[in-house]
């Protein structure tokens, strides 16, 4: 059973992350915070009797859930489906080899920060953050998950209720997606 | 790169994607953490709200855990003496249903034996009974 300072420790790491992950989704400060909330509670009412090491994926689940029953409240589904199957278009049929490319580039780009010569740095932040936020919901789900949350592929899989296979299409598109994009915008390049 | 991309194959496509990912990642935690000083206050407020109702419910669980016992018979791990003090209430209970059975059958079989005897120990033959004129001479007030 997860002690009192464990789930308080837990709850202060993940919380803000939480947060912009339900605003990706919802695009509402409120209602973001709402399921942050909601999932905080569900889970030290429900899982109190859960060792702390399971706090991570039982919360990230938690978390997925409690943005679906939004849009579910929200009734919105049918735009939330659309959004799941949209897998199209984001690793595209031109030139992976190319992308590998834009991909060490920018890599190399974001860990020394020279692309602050035109572009301020919190701008640059604030620009990753928006790419992050107009990509695919199951592809952005996937990505935060497996890079962010650092969960792994198959603790990623079991969260969104998809197999291994799929998260890594998913993180692959995603990566590729949001590399072509920050290109376009001028980092990395 | 694209020699080491073509020795190494997609291994070293997935080591790239994924250090490009983490790249991403960490801006993303940074701008995580210089949310507005107003969320970071509703959260944290969640959070407390979110601690107080587990602190209830880990307490709700102890009192459960705890009242396992003789209210409810569950008994398993308390001594005998408890067991017995326990059982005692409910056999006073049933006890007592029992006597007031008893004594109400008793005193319907007396109050049916008192009119069988007045019945059987009046000089009017019991089919008179069973006349209706008679029954409505009974039932006439006196005097008519």
């Amino acid at each position: 059973m997860a002690t009192d300072k464990e789930l308080t420790d837990f709850l202060k790491s993940v919380e803000k992350r939480a947060w912009k992950r339900a605003m990706y989704a919802v695009r509402d400060e409120d209602a973001a915070l709402d399921i942050v909330q909601d999932a905080m509670i569900r889970l030290a009412e429900k899982y109190i009797d859960r060792p702390a090491a399971e706090l991570p994926l039982l919360f990230q689940r938690i978390v997925s859930n409690a943005t679906m029953d939004w849009f579910r409240r929200q009734k919105v589904r049918n735009a939330v489906v659309r959004n799941f199957s949209d897998f199209e278009g984001a690793a595209g049929g031109d030139g992976d080899f190319d992308l590998l490319e834009t991909l060490e580039s920018l890599g190399s780009t974001l860990e020394h920060e020279s692309a602050a010569d035109s572009v301020s740095r919190a701008q640059i932040l604030q620009l990753v953050e928006s790419e992050v936020a107009q990509l695919p919901a199951r592809q952005r789900e996937a990505f935060l998950l497996r890079y962010w949350e650092e969960l792994d592929v198959a603790e990623t899989a079991a969260s969104m209720g998809c197999s291994e296979g799929s998260v890594k299409t998913h993180c692959s598109r995603a990566v590729h997606a949001l590399a072509k994009a920050l290109r376009a915008k001028g980092i990395g390049t | 790169m694209n020699a080491f991309v073509r020795i190494h194959g997609p291994a070293a496509r997935e080591a790239i994607e994924a250090r490009f990912a983490r790249n991403i990642a960490a801006r993303l935690s940074e701008r995580a953490e210089n949310v507005a000083p107003e969320i970071g206050e509703r959260l944290r407020f969640a959070r407390e709200k979110a601690l107080a109702a587990g602190r209830s419910a880990r307490g709700g669980a102890q009192v459960q855990s705890a009242g396992d016992g003789s209210a409810i018979l569950g008994f398993s791990r308390s001594p005998w003496w408890q067991r017995i003090a326990s059982i005692l209430p409910i056999a006073a209970l049933v006890g007592g249903l029992l006597l007031i059975e008893d004594w109400q059958t008793r005193s319907q079989i007396s109050v049916a034996a008192e009119v069988d005897a007045a019945l059987l120990g009046d000089d009017l033959p019991i089919n008179a009974y069973r006349d209706p004129g008679f029954v409505e001479y009974l039932k006439a007030p006196p005097g008519e």
